[in-house]
């Protein structure tokens, strides 16, 4: 009886430590344990229940954060991120090391490039040694740029559904090429409005007065203009056109097909219109509008010279570091809404290399980044959004906001589950881009009919189509 | 013994050589290359013939920025002047005079990117420019300098030339201190005045200098970029108003992503900055000659 006891432990042992993932292991300790055994022995109508104190070392459970399977062994991988060093140094280190603790043998190469990002990614293509793992921009459509080279790994078939279910499905589906996923969605940003009540309270408007469309822009900039005399800071995004278009103005720039460019429409005019008769007014600062630098526009706003900018919470920092006498003087709105009715797309992701000589190791890693804890923790130290519903179960986001940066969290999670990347796929975009950008200058600064330069910039996209 | 002994002086050569060849002929021959090729740096370049070339000859904003660039050439007669005009004024033994040297120089250690960022505060809507413009009733209204396509180039010019007259200055200062004294004892017995004493022992002996700065300036004119750059915050100008040859090539390569036509970009400036260089210096050694 005591022999076949034994043997049972011994097999429900065995048993419990096959179940763990060698890779996933915590350190255990041995613990004092009741262990309670039905033994039923055959042919005997009797059963036995045996109550036995052992000493037992536990086996060790499966780390949660370890979602991806088959992380190859002595992955030695190479991590680069966009300009988070080093005011994120400690917590791109600690993330780093606890995805060490959950995929033990990894090393993880962690580089940060700043304004040189793209050239360093393409230089690091071009020459066969990229990362494995790059955070790449969603606003910027780095995804898709660097997808539609084949240079990024297609994720559908690798990516296990639980941790897919982990990301709003809108952040989750941005992006595609050809139907195919290319991204973990990382943090993500709110577009709001940071308004200097220093000079926005002069014109006698309230914040709850502040335009909750696009449209109402123009009309503020006057008074703005008129009661100040300061300039509106308003910044087109250049490197996008098309997808500001279709934002703000519910332009549809390309066909359903993708055979032709339709961004001359009444409703594209319309858009073009509407920053031309800003121009006009003279309310608008014109070399903040046409810059393809965000921070000429900040620096604009945070020197105290404008009554509002367009940004992300997260950049109040920057405010605050570089004039906390303004920062005191700060309020934050919604951003306008376009004709679109969408707020805008997400911000930043994760993507894998093509190429990469481990790639379920390059996958933990760009999930782990991505997971609830991680975003969570990140969202704690900068007011960025994190693109997992779960982080937001957090009290964290459920406390009252105390910071002027903390202003949008209480609507944050509603606000992500919005965001969506409702440009369709353009081709020779940043071509395409380019035309439409000279076009758009020609209608606001050289008097040139909207209608006009849109319809030329069409025909000169056209041809660059098959 | 002998063919040994002759084949020493090559073997110390090698390294230089090839540095050389690693930094300066393959990416020249890499550039010739590429710019009969449609490439994207990300992945292979595919050969296209002269496509690249034609396209140039096409483009309207390549013939733009050529003219942008050569009219950027301004800026090496108004440097040669003033420096030459401030060397002159600080070769004098004066109280501070060492403190004045220092002072023009700063502008040239200090970074173009700073200065830039910086010049374009200054002449920002709400800036001290403006500011003390309107403060003197010389404008009503403040001027959005940047955003004025007539003002781009010239105010780039400006910041180009205050960020060099001080570094030419040291040099055309270096030149005066070597003319021997008993040339302007001369000058001044033979009865010249300041203005002759200049023109007759002074230009004639910086002659070396000024053509060293008229290569060295007219070449870093042809190949502006920074001052472009940040000054119109990576655009180059409302309408196209800044883009010289350089900025052009830049926005080509590496917003655009076409290395292959910005290759042929540079092919073209390699041409014109090589004859430039060799028409310069002829033409300077000519005066030379005739002195």
């Amino acid at each position: 009886m005591r022999t076949r006891l034994f043997a049972l432990l011994i097999m429900v042992s065995i048993l419990l430590s096959g179940c763990a993932q060698p890779t996933t292991q915590v350190p255990a300790e041995p613990v004092k344990e009741t262990v309670v055994v039905t033994v039923e022995v055959p042919g005997e109508v009797q059963v036995t229940t045996v109550v036995e104190e052992v000493l037992v070392t536990p086996t060790p459970g499966p780390n949660p954060e370890a979602v991806i399977e088959g992380v190859e062994q002595n992955a030695e991988i190479t991590f680069w991120t966009f300009w988070l060093s080093p005011t994120f140094d400690d917590y791109i280190k600690s993330t780093i090391a606890r995805f060490q603790e959950a995929y033990p043998g990894v090393t993880v190469n962690w580089e940060d490039h700043q304004a040189t990002f793209q050239d360093d990614l393409r230089n690091a293509f071009a020459a066969g040694n990229a990362p494995d793992v790059i955070n790449l921009s969603i606003s910027e459509g780095w995804v898709s740029d660097y997808a539609t080279q084949g240079l990024l790994l297609p994720l559908d078939d690798v990516v296990p559904q639980s941790a897919i279910d982990m990301y709003f499905p809108n952040l989750w589906d941005q992006q595609l090429v050809d139907g195919t996923h290319y991204q973990f969605p990382w943090y993500q940003g709110i577009q709001v409005n940071l308004v200097n009540r220093q000079i926005y309270d002069q014109t006698g408007l309230t914040i709850e007065d502040f335009p909750k469309t696009v449209d109402g822009l123009p009309a503020l900039c006057k008074t703005i203009k008129e009661v100040t005399g300061t300039l509106c800071d308003i910044r087109l995004t250049v490197n996008d056109l098309l997808a500001q278009m279709t934002y703000e103005g519910g332009v549809q720039v390309i066909n359903a097909d993708g055979t032709a460019f339709t961004f001359d429409s009444p409703e594209a005019v319309a858009w073009l219109q509407l920053y031309v008769n800003m121009v006009k007014d003279g309310t608008v600062d014109k070399t903040v509008l046409v810059t393809d630098q965000d921070r000429v526009g900040l620096d604009l706003f945070t020197t105290g010279q404008a009554a509002f900018y367009n940004t992300g919470p997260n950049l109040i920092r920057e405010v605050r570091a570089n004039n906390p006498g303004l920062y005191g003087y700060l309020a934050v709105v919604p951003a306008p809404v376009g004709k679109s009715g969408v707020v805008g797309k997400g911000l930043m992701a994760i993507s894998v290399k093509a190429d990469t000589a481990f790639p379920n190791a390059s996958i933990a890693l760009s999930q782990f980044f991505t997971n609830p804890r991680s975003m969570l923790e990140f969202s704690k130290i900068v007011a960025i959004y994190p693109s997992t519903p779960a982080s937001y179960d957090d009290p964290f986001f459920s406390a009252a906001p105390v910071a002027i940066e903390d202003s949008a969290k209480p609507y944050a999670k509603d606000a992500v589950s919005k965001l969506a990347d409702i440009v369709p796929t353009v081709p020779h975009k940043a071509d395409v881009n380019e035309i439409v950008l000279q076009a758009i200058q020609q209608a606001l600064f050289n008097n040139v009919d909207p209608q006009q330069a849109l319809s030329d910039a069409v025909a000169s996209a056209n041809a660059l189509l098959p | 013994m002998t063919k040994k002994l002759s084949l020493t002086p090559y073997f110390f050569l090698i390294p230089a050589l090839l540095v050389i060849a690693v930094f300066v002929l393959y990416p020249i021959v890499a550039v010739v290359y590429y710019s009969f090729t449609d490439y994207n740096i990300s992945t292979p370049p595919e050969w296209v013939g002269l496509k690249n070339y034609q396209q140039l000859m096409k483009d309207p904003i390549f013939w733009q920025a050529l003219s942008h660039s050569l009219i950027y050439l301004i800026v090496t007669p108004t440097l040669i002047f003033l420096s030459i005009l401030l060397a002159i004024v600080v070769n004098r033994k004066l109280p501070g005079i060492h403190a004045f040297r220092a002072l023009f120089f700063i502008p040239a250690i200090s970074g173009s990117i700073a200065v830039g960022i910086a010049w374009r505060l200054m002449l920002d809507t709400n800036g001290i420019i403006n500011g003390t413009l309107l403060s003197l009733g010389i404008l009503k209204e403040p001027i959005q300098w940047l955003a004025e396509p007539a003002y781009t180039l010239p105010i780039a010019m400006m910041l180009t030339t205050w960020l060099g007259v001080g570094y030419y200055m040291m040099v055309f200062l270096a030149g005066l201190q070597n003319i021997p004294e008993e040339l302007y004892d001369a000058a001044l017995i033979d009865g010249c005045n300041v203005w002759q004493k200049h023109r007759h022992v002074s230009i004639p002996g910086l002659r070396p200098q000024i053509t060293f700065v008229a290569v060295i300036s007219s070449l870093a004119a042809l190949q502006v970029f920074n001052e472009i750059f940040t000054l119109t915050g990576g655009l180059g100008g409302i309408l196209n108003s800044g883009v010289t040859i350089v900025f052009y090539l830049w926005r080509q390569a590496f917003r655009l992503n076409h290395a292959g036509f910005a290759s042929a970009i540079a092919m073209v400036l390699l041409v014109i900055t090589l004859a430039f260089s060799i028409m310069n210096i002829r033409i300077l050694e000519r005066g030379t000659e005739a002195d």
